[in-house]
């Protein structure tokens, strides 16, 4: 790290610039893919971001900012699905205080920067409105409409029995 | 705006995100949901004056505006706005996302979920996150046979396809094909009743249910009714899948899709159907449940309807696969058995005395069984054929008492006290498998010779490559028998009537650790790579660490030796960090605890006497230092099974502490009773009985025309049964002053055994007594050897016995029923077990369940 921070610029999908560090913004494998792929001198243009609008980019780069020393997320998927923990540190617990617009497009947008981290602080922070709750309080949660019959959703209740402790 | 960047972003990348969200319209918009609302909606009625403030400014002045009415006001709008707030994210997110997020979710909560609505049904209920699931269980599947079977699925729904030129909806041909297999699969092992039943009503059954499945026959529809028939019989058990029939209609709420009960076969629509996870995921928690709550059905080699099939002694040595057992016997006799039919196979006659040992591979490319017995022979056998194909004369001094190979090994290990290892292919100086004699001790042949001095010396042209099945080594530190091997992954791991376990490395002969904690003999070892779990004639199992050889269970439950067992961790593809972390935590907290002073820094006597069996509590805890937590680790539905001259078979279970405890008891002679006393060729017990005494009767004939014959009255053959006759002759006498049912159904199995009256009870003692008096000539010469006390029918036990002949003697005597238990392997859904008995006994823990049988070909074996 011996380089001064660099500073490179995005364009958000409502076409504001936004400028950041470049190693912030590295967070995302897609920025970084790009920026490697790119000559040095070009690093002074904009980036587009067509698909992330201005609030959510910079909600994002402030989780990048935040998150720009942790070391390279390990490749061990399976370990990580096994302990299905969804524990979230602190800070990410409260970046995630947000209303459900605003999360929905945290988890799209770091889907599509590929934020694997962020995406999963995301997809933890979802599974944990679900859990501990009654389908009842679920669809109130998340406004799902109940598409079955009576009758259906009692015939999947009981076929779901074997699963009870 | 993006266009004009003189960048171009991943296009590819870009334009797949926003297909294969599906929702790309609404996720992707530029702006707030609230913006667009008001942009569609409310903007021709704002006035312009309200439009040109800023977004802050806006809410300010709605908060105003709001403040202003009744709270009943507010409400209403806040009813309103809610669907704003509260967004259904399965409509918002694409599948693959979601997935990531059901990924979090356990098994009760995925199915709870899967009944919020059909949306959130299909993503529920996708294969690949409970094909995850039940992976994290640390159950593992078998891959292979689930590769081979989407690929017969896919062969088999292409070719009916073109044949029947007749569309139907992809969801009932499934169904279809399922139900057929099941048909095919009632004729399993287990489920004795229906494979009588077919063999009865149809003979060569099993080549046309072949036709059956392969659906390609015209005549089909004749063919299902068949099975129909086969199965609809009175005697077959009602078994619930009638329901699935093809030619019963589908309940109506099976329109749901998927079908409210999951199927084997499951497809996405224009994809080849696949194995359905969710299914083997709720297969494999029932069949557990069933082994939890003890149902099982039993069954039994021979099957009841062959009786001349069976080994004529007791059974010493049994290894089965998913679809054959080989049993080895002191009849001489090594058996393959099929466990689909209950029939035998082979009979592979070599030895000269008792077979004590074998394994076996019956995938092509090893087709082996390797045989040890107390003729000191160890012989090697085509699987396949039955043929012997080689044959390690006197490989040891005394008895062969067990031998275990790998790719690279044959390991065989005597009651001389040393172990010997045999490569199983051509081996040169040099060579990766090559021994380095390097050991004290090893002691290696002499035509062993240093690899490097070999090679430095430029001499590898004069060494004649060592033949297959050359004695490589010859390990010596055992000071009595040893009794059990494994290896694994270049280690052997050796238990020995010295009370030790030795861990050994293969090529070098070194002994790696000795590890001690066994009071008396060890009869039995398992090594998992992490743990060596071993049985001995103190009456215990007990786990230790390999790698520290710390004791970090000791099981207590049998009432007299423990001669077999196997253990089944259920560990997590690569959990060896998580359990050394649990385990250093464990004794982080047992050392905190010390310093609080709430546990003593020594135990007493009877504390250390006590142990610790697998609780993590700091108060039981014994040993620290060790690489894996009290217990042993492991998943929640880790299990062992062991095996004892109690002539009992304990299923043992990890309570919520991490205690073992055992959960269930099995009864050899009572499994017998069950497997064969079955009402399908016979009505009833009485008859069955019947059935079994005429078997044994003719053994114990034949063994009389033996002697006559031979003029030899101590052939070995004889002396055993004649010998197994007089205690169950003395165990009726001695029962029949108890009155108790127990001894009722003991004398009613040992009558049966003893050629005595079927159904005998008390009275039967002296009919049996009479039996007893039948074989007289030639159990004179087996009084001596019943009085030495030593002449265990069991000769691989004898040195375990030296410590303490006169406990086992007196126990035998004790118990009397003559099912002492041998041998013992479990695997995901029975236990089958030899004994005394020459009957093979297994309990299958599937329970007749056509679903359960139908999924747990699929599940592994892991250790």
């Amino acid at each position: 790290m011996s380089a001064p921070p660099a500073n490179i610029t995005l364009t958000s999908s409502d076409g504001v610039d936004i400028s950041v560090e470049r190693q912030v913004a590295e967070r995302s494998i897609l920025i970084k893919n790009l920026l490697d792929d790119l000559p040095e001198e070009a690093n002074t243009e904009s980036i587009p971001i067509p698909n992330v609008n201005e609030v959510v980019l910079k909600k994002v780069l402030e989780w990048c900012e935040h998150h720009k020393k942790d070391p390279p997320a390990s490749a061990d998927d399976d370990a990580d699905s096994r302990k299905k923990s969804t524990d979230i540190d602190e800070w990410d617990q409260k970046f995630m205080q947000v209303d459900q617009e605003m999360l929905f497009e945290i988890i799209l947008a770091a889907n599509y920067l590929d934020i694997k981290a962020l995406l999963d602080v995301g997809c933890k922070t979802v599974a944990n409105m679900i859990k501990g709750k009654t389908p009842d309080e679920i669809r109130k949660t998340f406004n799902i409409q109940n598409d079955f019959t009576p009758e259906e959703e009692e015939q999947i209740r009981r076929e779901n029995e074997w699963a009870e402790e | 705006m993006p266009g004009q960047s003189p960048f171009r972003l991943d296009e590819g990348y870009s334009e797949d995100t926003r297909s294969q969200s599906g929702a790309s319209d609404v996720a992707f918009r530029g702006d707030s949901n609230m913006d667009d609302v008001m942009d569609q909606d409310t903007d021709s009625i704002l006035p312009e004056w309200l439009m040109v403030m800023t977004e802050e400014q806006r809410s300010e002045f709605a908060y105003i505006v709001l403040r202003s009415l009744r709270t009943s006001s507010i409400a209403a709008i806040v009813d309103r706005l809610n669907p704003l707030l509260h967004i259904d994210p399965v409509l918002r997110l694409p599948p693959e996302i979601m997935f990531d997020v059901l990924r979090y979710l356990d098994p009760p909560t995925l199915l709870r979920v899967s009944t919020l609505s059909k949306t959130w049904r299909s993503r529920a209920t996708d294969s690949r996150l409970w094909r995850k699931l039940f992976g994290s269980e640390g159950w593992v599947p078998d891959i292979r046979r689930i590769r081979t079977y989407e690929a017969a699925e896919k062969a088999r729904s292409r070719g009916s396809k073109e044949r029947k030129m007749r569309l139907r909806p992809s969801v009932t041909d499934i169904d279809r094909h399922i139900s057929k297999k099941r048909a095919g699969e009632r004729r399993l092992f287990g489920e004795g009743g229906s494979s009588q039943e077919a063999e009865d009503s149809n003979h060569g059954w099993a080549e046309q249910s072949d036709q059956v499945e392969a659906d390609d026959s015209p005549m089909s529809g004749a063919e299902d009714r068949m099975q129909d028939i086969a199965f609809d019989t009175p005697a077959s058990p009602p078994t619930g899948d009638e329901p699935m029939s093809a030619s019963t209609p589908l309940p109506t709420f099976d329109q749901l899709q998927p079908p409210v009960k999951p199927t084997l076969l499951t497809a996405e629509p224009g994809e080849d159907a696949k194995v359905n996870w969710q299914y083997l995921y709720k297969q494999k928690r029932r069949l557990e449940e069933n082994w939890n709550t003890g149902k099982f059905k039993n069954f039994q080699l021979p099957h009841p309807a062959h009786p001349d099939e069976a080994h004529g002694e007791c059974v010493y040595t049994i290894q089965y696969s998913a679809t054959h057992l080989v049993s080895g016997s002191r009849d001489h006799t090594i058996r393959i058995w099929d466990l689909d039919t209950q029939r035998l196979t082979h009979v592979l006659r070599g030895h000269d005395a008792s077979v004590l040992c074998l394994q076996f591979d019956e995938r092509p490319e090893h087709d082996l069984v390797a045989s040890g017995g107390s003729d000191c022979h160890v012989l090697l056998w085509r699987f396949s054929t039955g043929q012997l194909i080689h044959k390690l004369e006197k490989a040891h001094t005394e008895s062969v008492l067990n031998l275990r190979f790998d790719d690279r090994f044959l390991i065989t290990c005597s009651k001389d006290k040393t172990i010997k290892v045999w490569n199983r292919r051509q081996l040169l100086p040099g060579d990766q498998d090559y021994p380095a004699p390097v050991s004290t001790s090893a002691r290696f042949p002499s035509y062993i010779v240093n690899a490097e001095d070999v090679i430095n010396s430029q001499t590898l042209h004069s060494i004649k490559p060592l033949k297959p099945f050359s004695l490589l080594m010859t390990l010596h530190g055992h000071t009595a028998a040893v009794n059990a091997i494994q290896v694994l992954d270049g280690q052997i791991v050796s238990a020995s009537g010295d009370r030790t376990v030795k861990v050994w490395d293969v090529k070098t002969g070194h002994c790696l650790k000795t590890i001690t904690g066994h009071l008396k003999g060890i009869a039995c070892v398992q090594y998992d790579g992490r743990r060596i779990v071993s049985g001995s004639s103190d009456d215990s199992v007990r786990i230790f660490d390999r790698v520290t050889g710390a004791e970090v269970a000791l099981l207590r439950g049998h009432s007299n030796l423990v001669r077999t067992v196997q253990a089944r961790f259920g560990d997590f593809p690569g959990n060896e960090e998580e359990l050394e972390a649990e385990a250093r935590e464990i004794d982080r907290q047992y050392f905190q605890a010390q310093l609080d002073g709430s546990v003593p820094a020594t135990l007493t006597r009877e504390e250390r006497h006590a142990r610790n069996n697998g609780s993590s509590n700091p108060r039981d805890i014994q040993a620290w230092g060790a690489k894996i937590p009290p217990g042993g680790g492991g998943s929640r539905w880790a299990r062992i099974v062991s095996g004892s001259y109690d002539e009992t078979v304990i299923i043992w279970r990890k309570n919520h502490e991490g205690r073992w405890l055992p959960l269930h008891r099995l009864n050899q002679w009572e499994a017998v009773l069950a497997a064969g006393g079955r009402p399908r060729t016979f009505p009833a017990h009485g008859q069955q009985g019947n059935q079994q005494a005429g078997t044994n009767g003719a053994q114990a004939g034949n063994a009389q025309n033996h002697a006559g014959a031979q003029g030899q009255p101590a052939h070995p053959a004889n002396p055993a049964l004649a010998h197994a006759l007089v205690q169950q002759a003395q165990m009726q006498i001695a029962q029949a002053h108890n009155t108790i049912a127990h001894a009722h159904q003991v004398v009613n199995q040992q009558g049966a055994n003893a050629h005595a009256n079927p159904g005998s009870n008390v009275p039967a003692a002296g009919s049996s007594t009479s039996s007893m008096a039948a074989v007289a000539s030639s159990s004179s010469s087996t009084a001596q050897q019943t009085g030495a006390g030593t002449a265990s029918p069991n000769p691989g036990a004898v040195h375990v016995h030296h410590h303490h002949h006169h406990h086992h003697h007196a126990a035998a005597v004790q118990a009397g029923t003559n099912s002492r238990v041998f041998k013992l392997q479990f695997d995901a859904r029975r236990i089958i077990c030899c004994s005394q008995d020459p009957t093979i006994v297994g309990w299958d823990f599937a329970n007749g369940d056509e679903d359960i049988m139908s999924a747990s070909r699929f599940f592994g074996e892991e250790m």
